[in-house]
């Protein structure tokens, strides 16, 4: 009996102890860190900042930056099939009017929209031609030529570069699609289910994903690699005509252009703000900077594209009414009309423009060369990829 | 209930505050007693709230003007008290931007915690110092976009203030009435020789500004936008142009002009 009592005593200590032991278990994790298993872990991707550019990236807390993600959003930015239709004839992505040897712009030669004025495949025409894909990442002002997606907009569903391509593929004078047939055919394609799963944590395909990827993978769009960035950072020299140009384009007295298009200070090469430049006298154009912010000053103002890579991205202006940047100089040159909306930034619009010799429109002309990024525009890794998931 | 079990109860309840004391809640902090400083900026003409884009007044040099934009920086916000003794607030590097287009920089929490008191004036720098004014100091917008170029001098624009005049052939004339880093020209415009400061102080009148524990006093910093053609220099954007940048002589204008552009008052 003496054993027996020994033996429960001993069986009521180890529960004691196990209880007190737990107990402080329970106690210390409630003070710590709750690590909850995650059921993927893609890889995270982080945007290498190029010297000089912002540190404030542009992306939403809900759509973190993966390489998983922005493999994904390759393939998709890329594969005709983003129409929702399999016919060759119904095929079309963003890269059918996004050219990367156009700085993902259309561009003036492109093959099936003369000129550069991209078209949808109903054959409507867009309401404006293109801007340039490139450095969006660091745009908080909003995306379009009249900013209508911006980061506050009380409109949820219309604020970033996810929501822009919803709305491409339900355009109808783009894809004229619809996101439930697009969602359902990506479903049905051999690897791309693997691909969402490594991307996102479900082999189950949603719109909402695909918006994600493609804006992760339009995110990584940087350039920063033209003669210019090589003379910020010392490693090359421009030449007397180049540094003539930088002259023009950086001084009040020259052409003035830095105020809206940057410089070495603003390396973006724009404000990614909305002026109205003198193009115009009257004002018809619904869809302008006006038609968001209901301010009168607005009729007729459009963003500021960034002048890099500017060279290969024709047509020019919103309307897409210049080709050449020869004649975007002649313009502002010579050509600015005056009207009660012209920007202040506009201040020799009284004289119809920076009047410009022949030989400061060539040295202008040559300094906006520079900003031209070769690297950028063969970059593989924003190619179109060899082989789509299904044909691996 | 046995003694070994009573002894584990007591062991865990003093091993539990010990825990949730030792985890869970940091030592009190000794009381400070301090109060911290607040400026709300608002920018008038003739004693009235801007209304921007409306081509409603007029100047000391007679010119009829509008204002569009307005943006600057102010930094070394200093508060000095009747003794002489100044207290510098956030230290060396903070710089303020302030933005007409930008609602939420028309307010500048200074982050200091300010020893109790009554001081009776404050002052800041109009602009940029020269030693702290470094080209891509600043890289995000909005004040990124206010780079003053390297030719030029480099750093940052203090002011630009944008606007249009009516001019004497009656156009409807746009002025960017801009002020940073002069330049000395030995041929103009190619040929620079050196560069001028032109950031100043701005001594604010005297007035009795309280700081009280826990508490954030808050001042309005009015810039009254017509001083700046006003005194002890006649203005007149007729004689200057649409654009000073490379005009020293205008910029010197505007620069002792700058005296009395701020005025405040405790909110």
């Amino acid at each position: 009996m003496v054993g027996m009592y020994f033996l429960i005593k001993q069986s009521r200590m180890k529960l004691y102890i196990i209880i007190t032991v737990s107990f402080f278990a329970f106690l210390i994790s409630g003070c710590e860190d709750k690590s909850v298993p995650t059921p993927y872990e893609p890889t995270p991707y982080e945007i290498e900042i190029p010297f000089g550019f912002p540190t404030n990236l542009n992306i939403p807390v809900d759509n973190p930056m993966t390489v998983e993600g922005i493999e994904l959003g390759r393939y998709l930015f890329y594969d005709g099939r983003m129409s929702g239709r399999t016919h060759p004839d119904s095929l079309m992505s963003c890269a059918t009017c996004h050219r990367q040897e156009r700085s993902f712009e259309a561009g003036v030669d492109h093959p099936d929209f003369p000129g550069g004025f991209p078209h949808g495949l109903t054959g409507l025409q867009t309401p404006h031609v293109m801007l340039p894909m490139i450095n969006i990442v660091w745009n908080s002002t909003g995306y379009g030529w009249n900013g209508f997606l911006y980061p506050d907009n009380p409109v949820e569903e219309m604020r970033n570069i996810e929501d822009f391509v919803r709305l491409s593929v339900l355009a109808e004078h783009e894809i004229n699609g619809d996101t439930t047939t697009v969602k359902e055919l990506f479903q049905t394609i051999t690897g791309y289910p693997k691909l969402f799963e490594k991307a996102f944590g479900s082999n189950t395909i949603t719109f909402t994903n695909i918006e994600r990827a493609v804006a992760q993978f339009v995110r990584t769009l940087i350039s920063s690699n033209s003669k210019f960035d090589k003379y910020m950072i010392g490693e090359v020299q421009l030449t007397q005509s180049e540094l003539n140009g930088y002259v023009l384009f950086t001084t009040e007295e020259g052409a003035d252009c830095f105020h809206c298009h940057g410089g070495f200070g603003n390396p973006l090469f724009t404000t990614h703000l909305y002026y109205n430049n003198g193009k115009d006298t009257e004002f018809t154009d619904p869809k302008d900077r006006f038609s968001i912010t209901g301010d009168p000053m607005d009729h007729g103002a459009y963003k500021a594209t960034t002048l890099r890579n500017i060279e290969v991205q024709g047509p020019y202006m919103h309307d897409g009414r210049f080709a050449t940047l020869d004649e975007v100089i002649d313009f502002y040159s010579h050509d600015l009309q005056v009207s009660p909306y012209i920007n202040p930034l506009m201040h020799h619009i009284n004289d119809g423009g920076i009047q410009l010799t022949p030989t400061e429109r060539e040295d202008l002309l040559n300094f906006i060369r520079t900003l031209r990024d070769d690297e950028f525009m063969t970059n593989k890794d924003f190619s179109a990829p060899d082989k789509f998931p299904d044909e691996e | 209930m046995n003694t070994f079990f009573k002894y584990t109860i007591i062991a865990s309840l003093l091993m539990t505050i010990f825990t949730i004391t030792s985890c869970c809640t940091s030592n009190p902090e000794p009381e400070i007693q301090s109060g911290k400083l607040k400026l709300e900026f608002t920018h008038q003409i003739d004693g009235q709230e801007i209304i921007f884009d409306s081509m409603m007044y007029t100047n000391e040099a007679g010119n009829i003007y509008l204002v569009s934009e307005i943006q600057y920086f102010i930094s070394d916000v200093t508060l000095h008290k009747n003794d002489g003794s100044t207290i510098l607030l956030d230290g060396w590097e903070d710089i303020h931007y302030v933005d007409t287009d930008i609602a939420e920089s028309g307010v500048y929490a200074l982050a200091d915690e300010i020893d109790l008191g009554e001081y009776n004036r404050l002052s800041f720098t109009f602009g940029i110092n020269e030693e702290k004014n470094n080209t891509l100091m600043f890289v995000n917008p909005p004040e990124s976009f206010m780079f003053w170029p390297e030719l030029l001098g480099g750093g940052y624009h203090y002011l630009k203030l944008n606007g249009k005049w009516i001019n004497e052939l009656e156009q409807v004339s746009p002025y960017n009435f801009h002020l940073g880093i002069g330049q000395i020209y030995h041929s103009y415009p190619d040929s620079i020789t050196g560069y001028i400061q032109n950031y100043f102080n701005i001594e604010m009148p005297e007035s009795v500004i309280v700081i009280s524990d826990k508490e954030t006093t808050t001042l309005e910093i009015i810039m009254n936008v017509e001083n700046w053609f006003k005194s002890p220099n006649i203005y007149d954007h007729n004689q200057w142009g649409g654009d000073i940048m490379q005009n020293q002589d205008a910029m010197q204008l505007g620069v002792e002009n700058g005296w009395d552009v701020f005025s405040y008052k405790t909110k």
